[in-house]
């Protein structure tokens, strides 16, 4: 249907849930009522890029096209590709209350324990773990912890270790926190500390890539949130199996609040902290 | 102690010669491992030698390990092509639910591939393998998804078949199934299940 006025492709009650229930079992992600207006300005967006008449035309080219390319470029208009220092607290709060512990518990003091970021973005998520660690995980000082951090875009990478935040990606972070390890710039903005660079190992991945990911190995902690709902199944399976082998058994993933290791692949448990649910290799039958 | 930079990429693994382009017979040799980690390594690095497909495929019922398993069909999923589809279509018979729904996610990632198998898995002897088959067109992609429901629903003799395509025909949910749900509520009036799941399918695909 068209508003014969402006000529606008109009999304319906009926159309909403069915595409709603669609793109939840595609990605695990689920638009309640209040997101209506963002779902179906994309929606609008996506069926006039298409040259579609109207949201069923649409629909049923997007469930019936082999390659899976407008599938694709909807989940890149749904999601928002945005990040901050200390977003999705509570998976953090986990790593210094539980999965750091628990690490710690198979492991001598003054041995390795070692955590990868994935994708890097422009750094705020090792930076975020570096200070939660420096902060909060009081045995810090007893293990050497090793973060890696890793994307497929060049540019972010330099841009994590040039470390200039503008006051917005920032702004989440407690201000002794920011005191301690920022500098304000006379432009606004906020130069992390060297030493907090210094602390992290960048390195181009692409995680769908085996011969990028082959070299990763012994991993106690994988940080890989937001990621994965930009990749098509295969791909999804393919990072998955990817993580499992990267990591130490026991081993940890932490995956973005939407999204679900469930759905991806059976290799996984999970396991309920307090803070958080997260994913493990299992410790034995999976080395 | 503390925060740590592997500035040497000493942390990473070290990649010796084997680790590329490793021979395909010495990876099907290792399949076979008592190793857990060198299966799963060895069916992954199968991707590079597409025509072993066949082989890997007879040896997915051997294998025990279900991290192992699950590397091997996406291998599977990637190289893609004849040898996979005819090497995964025995296993919708298998009796092991792992394998079969395996097969199934795997084939429906394949639909050019798969598409010429359909019509002879829609005429099959085996009640299991008729609804095995509309399960996989659930999840396939293919433009002639709607006229091979519509054949189950207007032709298969065997109340579960059809239950199954009305199942699939809620989900697909295309106007051009409405007749077909007609002539399937139709073929078995007797049947309240039947009844319940045509309403069902004709609700979902108007939209109401």
């Amino acid at each position: 249907m068209k508003t014969a006025a402006l000529d606008t492709p109009v999304i319906t009650d009926a159309d909403f849930q069915k595409f709603r229930e669609f793109f939840y079992r595609k990605t695990g992600i689920q638009f309640d009522d209040g997101k209506r207006y963002f779902v179906d300005k994309r929606l609008i967006e996506r069926i006039e890029a298409t040259g579609s008449d109207n949201f069923r035309q649409y629909f049923v080219g997007l469930r019936f096209e082999t390659k899976g390319e407008e599938l694709q470029a909807l989940v890149n208009a749904m999601t928002v590709n945005e990040t901050y220092f200390f977003r999705e607290q509570y998976q953090f709060e986990c790593l210094v209350n539980s999965m750091m512990d628990e690490v710690a518990s198979r492991r001598k003091a003054g041995q390795r324990i070692r955590i990868w970021s994935i994708p890097s973005s422009t750094g705020e998520e090792p930076y975020s773990i570096a200070i939660y660690l420096l902060e909060r995980w009081p045995r810090i000082n007893d293990y050497d912890v090793e973060i890696l951090s890793s994307d497929i875009d060049t540019q972010v990478l330099q841009s994590a270790q040039r470390g200039l935040y503008t006051p917005r990606s920032i702004a989440n972070l407690p201000k002794p926190y920011l005191n301690k390890y920022f500098k304000e710039q006379k432009d606004g903005q906020w130069l992390i500390s060297r030493d907090l660079v210094d602390a992290v190992e960048f390195s181009r991945v692409n995680l769908s890539d085996v011969n990028d990911t082959r070299k990763f190995r012994d991993i106690d902690v994988i940080f890989c949130r937001n990621l994965l709902i930009y990749f098509d199944d295969l791909s999804r399976r393919m990072a998955a199996e990817a993580m499992f082998d990267a990591l130490r058994p026991g081993g940890f993933v932490c995956l973005g609040h939407s999204e679900s290791m469930s759905r991806i692949s059976s290799l996984f448990t999970v396991r309920r902290f307090p803070d958080a649910m997260v994913y493990q290799k299992p410790l034995e039958g999976g080395a | 102690m503390g925060l740590k930079k592997t500035s040497d990429n000493v942390g990473l693994r070290k990649i010796a010669a084997r680790d590329y382009g490793r021979d395909g017979h010495g990876l099907l040799e290792q399949l076979q491992d008592p190793d857990v980690s060198t299966r799963r390594w060895a069916a992954r690095d199968l991707v590079q030698h597409p025509n072993l497909m066949r082989e890997l495929c007879e040896r997915l019922p051997q294998e025990p390990e279900l991290s192992v398993r699950e590397v091997m069909f996406t291998t599977l999923s990637q190289v893609g092509g004849a040898a996979v589809v005819s090497g995964l279509l025995p296993l919708l018979r298998s009796e092991d639910a792992n394998l079969r729904n395996g097969a199934i996610e795997t084939l429906s990632g394949l639909p050019d591939e798969v598409a010429g198998s359909i019509d002879g898995l829609l005429k099959d002897s085996d009640v299991d393998v008729r609804i095995f088959t509309l399960n996989l067109l659930g999840d396939l992609r293919h433009p002639r998804v709607v006229e091979w429901l519509g054949q189950a629903l207007r032709l298969d003799a065997h109340v579960n078949v059809v239950a199954a395509a009305l199942e699939v025909a809620a989900e697909v949910g295309s106007d051009a199934l409405l007749p077909a749900v007609k002539s399937a509520r139709a073929r078995f009036a007797s049947d309240p299940f039947i009844g319940f799941a045509a309403d069902l399918a004709e609700q979902r695909i108007q939209g109401s």
